[in-house]
């Protein structure tokens, strides 16, 4: 697969600057939504038109678009891009009777809107593309990425996962079930035994090489897999293991996608089972939300303990003796539907 | 690497749903545009459209679909599939295959039931029947779920070049080894949500479009659907075979969030790249389905574009004033188009063209003709500066 050699995230804890993720930020009304920072490098004029996602987006990607010596092209993921801005020129249809409409809102809507404006900011003619598959859009994009440093070892991409929360995605989603009805803590996600999750946002983004030297932790493996069957998922995460890991090679670190929703807990607990006492097991939907993109958030998790090999305590939910983190297993579920596994290692 | 290969096509169109309905049409140079019969909106009778006259219940009957929360879109898309996987003879075990993907584009999702939404997203009383599906992801999943596809399934938003850059992927997806075959494509239907936003920007027209007309004044939306079925050398053995995918390449004009450069750096380094990766050299191109939306903007750049990379450029027409400008769906749409025009070395008149844009002075192909092809290049830019262009070859 391929290097990691920067990172940075925009997420309802202290993910972006000052970094610190042994506290978490409290939510009580099942939304968490990110802290946002005053977002320097982007102009004024342009920051007021832009939509959350958008703004997220590309203020994630700045500071890796300033330290890199180039990029050569712009992969995302996002289920819905700008939606807030979609369903508010939605509204303008229905309200106004399809009347006369400004186009700012529906520029700013399509999902393309946040990799081509990190193109436009950073005069990127190179390769771009959003990848939009709901629960696995990040994985798609970082599927991409990977045959793109394939056909070009030397190249340097950024990859991101980006969405947001609205009021409107928040009505739909809640009404297909996918959040919980009585409001919790998000410190308290893990001990709730209902149906249904909490509402998060983010994003993260990653700059993307063929190349060992500097990077910060090697992507080894990804899967992704259409089920409904944690039985299946379960068969599928052994021969996942059986290809990427080595002889000898253990997995120091579960990261599980565990979100509190009663129905998905077979899916978790059946990947679980099959890990061996060396591997300590840690949950971050307490810290992210849930939301198309959460696996972007998780990697950018991972990389942060790889590098500082410190597992916050609030994260950890199986615990053992070991104290270095040299290869991370990642396993979400978006859904019942949507699963992926990526395993990461320490290139130190 | 494995070469990539197109061994079966299916499309629904303004001009028909069948790739026979739509290639007899096209060579006959017929226009589907129209004011709209079956879709409300306040601009039905005022605009013209590319709509496909087939009401929803007719397309359920058809297709046998009996669930509720299916959306029109996904009514297209799984018209186009399933003529698709019946022209390549793909048998059940192999679409249900780990080594079949399916890559699916299209804007707006499940959108066109823009009032539906409406209410779904402004109440957190009771849903409709409709709320798992608006988003894009919709349409591939209830397609993945039908057909029970267990490789990669993705979808793909890039505005108007969607459907090329899923057809981009999933050909690199079988040359990486991801997948052994991909089906690849797009759909959108008419929504009042792109039909204001369109509206929005002033480019939309009351008229019949005009590619690369220098009178021209906008595109007319347009509504359809198409997929391809894409194998590499191995898996197409000695099936029918339509052309090669031999270049593609997706490059940012990195100018403006709705409008492309004067100096066409978008449009110029998608073609560019697609003749480098095909490693053909400008003159080997015989015809270009152009982009074409007839639009002030993209007709003006891509000839710009054309002629920086042609000089003198080859036989080029847009199908956009056929079907209209069907955005998601309209990269894979003329994708097949391009499949034609090679399977039977013909192509297409272009129509309601008169006088050339002064500057560029490009003229259009303007009637049917026979003749000869070995590669044909099919372009497809968008919104947020994503240009994309593919090159078929003559397998």
């Amino acid at each position: 697969m391929f290097y990691i050699h920067q990172t940075s995230c925009i997420s309802p804890q202290q993910t972006f600057s000052n970094i610190d993720i042994e506290k978490v930020n409290e939510f009580t009304d099942n939304k968490m939504y990110v802290s946002e920072p005053a977002y320097d490098g982007i102009p004024a004029g342009i920051l007021r038109r832009m939509g959350k996602a958008v703004r997220i987006g590309v203020g994630a990607a700045l500071p890796l678009i300033k330290n890199a010596q180039k990029i050569d092209g712009i992969v995302i993921g996002t289920a819905n891009g700008g939606l807030e801005d979609c369903i508010k020129f939605l509204n303008q249809i229905i309200q106004y009777e399809e009347g006369t409409l400004t186009p700012t809102n529906f520029v700013q809507s399509t999902a393309n809107a946040i990799a081509s404006q990190i193109s436009l900011l950073s005069a990127n003619k190179g390769y771009n593309v959003t990848h939009v598959h709901r629960g696995l859009a990040f994985e798609n994009a970082l599927i991409d990425v990977d045959m793109l440093l394939k056909e070009k070892p030397q190249n340097a991409y950024l990859l991101g996962g980006v969405d947001e929360i609205s009021v409107y995605n928040y009505n739909i989603q809640f009404l297909s079930g996918q959040y919980k009805k009585e409001l919790i803590s998000n410190k308290d996600l893990y001990q709730t035994n209902s149906e249904g999750s909490i509402a998060g946002e983010g994003a993260a983004m990653f700059l993307a090489g063929g190349q060992k030297e500097g990077a910060i932790a090697k992507l080894d493996g990804i899967k992704i897999l259409h089920a409904k069957d944690e039985k299946f998922i379960q068969q599928e995460l052994k021969s996942f293991l059986k290809e990427y890991l080595k002889e000898g090679e253990e997995i120091d670190l579960f990261l599980s996608g565990e979100n509190g929703d009663a129905r998905l807990n077979a899916f978790y607990s059946s990947c679980e089972s099959l890990l061996k006492e060396k591997t300590k097991v840690a949950r971050y939907k307490h810290m992210t939300g849930e939301h198309q993109s959460a696996s972007a958030i998780s990697l950018w998790i991972a990389c942060n303990i790889l590098q500082t090999h410190r597992l916050p305590s609030h994260m950890v939910k199986i615990e053992n003796e070991k104290k270095e983190f040299n290869k991370i297993l990642l396993y979400n579920t978006y859904g019942n539907m949507q699963h992926s596994f990526m395993l990461l290692s320490n290139t130190k | 690497m494995t070469k990539v290969f197109v061994t079966g096509m299916g499309v629904i169109s303004p001009l028909g749903d069948s790739v026979s309905l739509n290639r007899n049409a096209l060579k006959e140079g017929r226009s589907a545009i129209s004011t709209l019969d079956l879709f409300t909106t306040r601009y039905a009778s005022l605009l013209r459209f590319g709509e496909i006259k087939i009401e929803n219940q007719k397309l359920r009957d058809k297709l046998k679909v009996n669930e509720k929360g299916i959306t029109r879109t996904t009514l297209l898309a799984l018209h186009a599939f399933e003529e698709a996987i019946k022209d390549s003879g793909l048998n059940f075990s192999e679409i249900s295959s780990f080594d079949t993907a399916l890559i699916g584009a299209n804007t707006v999702g499940g959108m066109c039931l823009t009032d539906e939404l409406y209410h779904d997203a402004n109440q957190e009383i009771k849903g409709s029947e409709y709320v798992a599906s608006y988003d894009s992801a919709s349409i591939n999943m209830y397609l993945q779920e039908k057909f029970g596809i267990k490789g990669i399934i993705n979808t793909i938003n890039t505005a108007c070049s969607s459907s090329a850059n899923a057809i981009i992927y999933g050909a690199r997806l079988i040359k990486h080894g991801y997948a052994k075959r991909a089906i690849v494509g797009g759909v959108d239907s008419l929504a009042k949500f792109t039909i204001n936003g369109f509206n929005s920007l002033h480019i939309l027209s009351a008229e019949n479009c005009r590619p690369f007309d220098k009178d021209r004044n906008g595109l007319n939306l347009g509504e359809g659907a198409a997929f391809l079925i894409l194998e590499g050398e191995a898996e197409a053995g000695n099936k029918k075979i339509y052309a090669e995918l031999t270049g593609y390449n997706n490059s940012n004009d990195a100018y403006h969030a709705s409008s492309l450069s004067e100096t066409a750096d978008g449009p110029y380094l998608a073609m560019k790249g697609a003749l480098d990766e095909a490693g053909l050299k400008p003159t080997d191109i015989g015809f270009i389905n152009a982009h074409g939306t007839g639009t002030e903007n993209n007709d003006a750049v891509e000839s710009t574009a054309m002629v920086k990379l042609f000089g003198n450029p080859p036989a080029f027409a847009s199908t956009k004033s056929n079907i209209g400008h069907t955005l998601g769906a309209s990269g894979a749409i003329e994708a097949i188009y391009s499949m034609l025009n090679l399977e039977h070395q013909e192509i297409y008149p272009g129509l309601n063209f008169h006088n050339s844009i002064p500057g560029t002075d490009l003229i259009p192909v303007q009637t049917f003709r026979e003749m000869p092809l070995k590669h044909v290049m099919s372009n497809s830019f968008g919104f947020g500066g994503n240009c994309s262009s593919l090159i078929f070859s003559k397998a």
